[in-house]
């Protein structure tokens, strides 16, 4: 009965088609059969479909953005990833997905007359935070000024002295700020990137397109783009992870500084607080009075980058003198 | 001809479903089958990340002079000698750049006994492992400032158990300016060949 119907209304698309084109009513009619127009993008469109669906899982490319995606479903996603991980670097991975604490909002200070420049928190960074080695990726970028100038246009980050500090010059690290009012997380037309109810500003890696916008959106340079596959020795990988952190990321995906999400959700300080030799690194809750940053805020000179441009950073750069 | 194409078009949909519900069982089976040892190892890593302990550094004194007494006192080889001397005989490795003429080893030294330095105004000679306790006598905003977290090193829980660097583990109390370091290589110019380091 169906398949009466069927062959019916094919029979009068070809009909149809004899009426307006004759040169194609000839070649359907032939022994050998052409599609038509719609049974080809049908099947094309269900090809590609196919191919692009291949090239990941299937259950990667249903996931939901990490918002939206039940208790259950980030369960099953992190243990997608942890045996993912295993796979490819040999070793057993911890991806968290712990929540926000209560009560926190995370600050973060900068003591810029104490930085030397030496850029131990760049290299702690990277290998904390499972940043790609080549292409290189760098969450931290120390500005070398001359004495005297604050024009970010006139600084570099390329100096490579023998011994720092130089004489004359003073320095100062850049990386993602955190916005409280974040440009970045505005201009993102798939809502990949959000700043959480603790004040750090993630990306959910499967969720981006990688169009970039946020990189554009950003006036600290502090997000960074996947450009191929990163690189990351085995040896030196780091197996505890934060789905919204460290997690080895993949091609065509935006990343960026999360405070160690993976650390300071658990209470520990991030990598470059721990590992600056002249302590000018400092973390804390600015919700508590009595935290680090909430004290120097209080008692200490500070500045926040840009601040003309209403971004509201929750990186405070200070003076302790 | 046309009839096979129209059982195909028939099958297609059904063929894309069956596909669909195989994969969601297959799926759904494969994450049940592993969610329990998963889940075992993720709360026990868990707990070992956030139990890290962070010990305090220990105090970075030479244990070769120690106990100073050995050597100093009233009644050993080298009686106090309040005269400010540069070249000492046995300390060659100390060389003393700390406030210029104002300190010298006594202002921080007890005399009668070397093992401690002097004491604060409460008489008690304070011991080597609390030396921030001097050290705060003449750089009181420092010290404050220490104590408060905005001075100086600290590694372990923002929220919670912190080790302190005291002051001797970073400055050297005989010459507390830090010392000039090496830096790290500079990022890679984006438009520079990878191995060639281009100088600034």
């Amino acid at each position: 009965m169906r398949e009466n119907k069927f062959t019916e209304t094919h029979f009068r698309r070809e009909k149809r088609q004899d009426s307006v084109s004759s040169r194609d009513a000839g070649k359907s009619k032939g022994d050998k059969f052409l599609p038509d127009r719609r049974t080809f993008l049908a099947g094309a469109a269900s090809l590609l479909g196919t191919i692009a669906v291949n090239s990941c899982t299937w259950q990667e490319f249903f996931q939901n953005n990490f918002r939206r995606m039940s208790k259950k479903e980030i369960e099953h996603t992190v243990q997608r990833l942890q045996a993912e991980y295993k796979k490819k670097y040999g070793k057993e991975f911890v991806v968290g997905s712990e929540a926000p604490l209560d009560a926190t909002l995370f600050g973060y200070g900068l003591d810029i007359q104490r930085c030397i420049g030496c850029r131990r928190c760049v290299y702690g960074c990277v290998e904390e935070n499972n940043l790609s080695r080549d292409p290189q990726i760098q969450y931290i970028r120390v500005l070398r000024f001359k004495d005297g100038n604050m024009d970010l246009e006139q600084s570099t980050i390329y100096y490579d002295p023998e011994e720092v500090p130089e004489k004359g010059y003073y320095y100062m690290p850049v990386q993602c700020q955190h916005c409280a009012n974040a440009p970045c997380t505005k201009v993102c037309p798939v809502q990949a990137t959000w700043t959480e109810p603790d004040g750090i500003v993630v990306v959910d890696y499967n969720w981006c397109i990688g169009c970039r916008y946020c990189m554009a959106a950003c006036p600290y340079m502090g997000r960074w783009f996947n450009f191929t596959d990163p690189t990351i020795p085995k040896d030196q990988v780091n197996p505890n992870t934060h789905y919204l952190g460290n997690r080895p990321r993949m091609r065509n995906v935006v990343e960026k500084c999360t405070f160690c999400i993976q650390r300071v959700r658990n209470g520990v300080y991030p990598k470059c607080v721990e590992v600056c030799p002249v302590g000018a690194r400092k973390f804390g809750n600015l919700l508590d009075p009595n935290s680090e940053i909430s004290i120097i805020i209080r008692t200490k000179r500070v500045f926040r980058l840009k601040e003309e441009l209403n971004t509201q950073p929750k990186f405070y750069y200070f003076f302790a003198t | 001809m046309k009839g096979t194409i129209g059982i195909l078009r028939l099958f297609f949909p059904a063929l894309v479903l069956s596909l669909i519900a195989m994969f969601f069982a297959w799926g759904t089976g494969l994450t049940r089958a592993q969610s329990q040892e998963q889940l075992d190892t993720t709360s026990e890593e868990v707990g070992r990340r956030s139990d890290q302990e962070f010990p305090v550094p220990l105090t970075p004194l030479p244990k070769t002079i120690t106990p100073c007494r050995a050597c100093h006192g009233p009644e050993k080889d080298f009686p106090v000698n309040f005269k400010r001397r540069e070249d000492l005989l046995v300390h060659k490795d100390i060389k003393l750049n700390h406030g210029g003429a104002r300190v010298w080893c006594l202002d921080c030294h007890d005399p009668e006994n070397r093992d401690y330095l002097l004491p604060l105004s409460d008489g008690k000679l304070i011991p080597f492992n609390k030396t921030y306790l001097l050290c705060g006598k003449c750089h009181g905003t420092k010290y404050r400032d220490w104590r408060n977290g905005v001075h100086g090193r600290r590694t372990g829980h923002w929220n919670g158990v912190k080790s302190y660097y005291l002051c001797i583990n970073c400055h050297d109390p005989h010459s507390p300016r830090f010392k000039a370091i090496e830096p790290m290589p500079p990022p890679r110019k984006p438009w520079a060949p990878k191995e060639t380091r281009a100088a600034h």
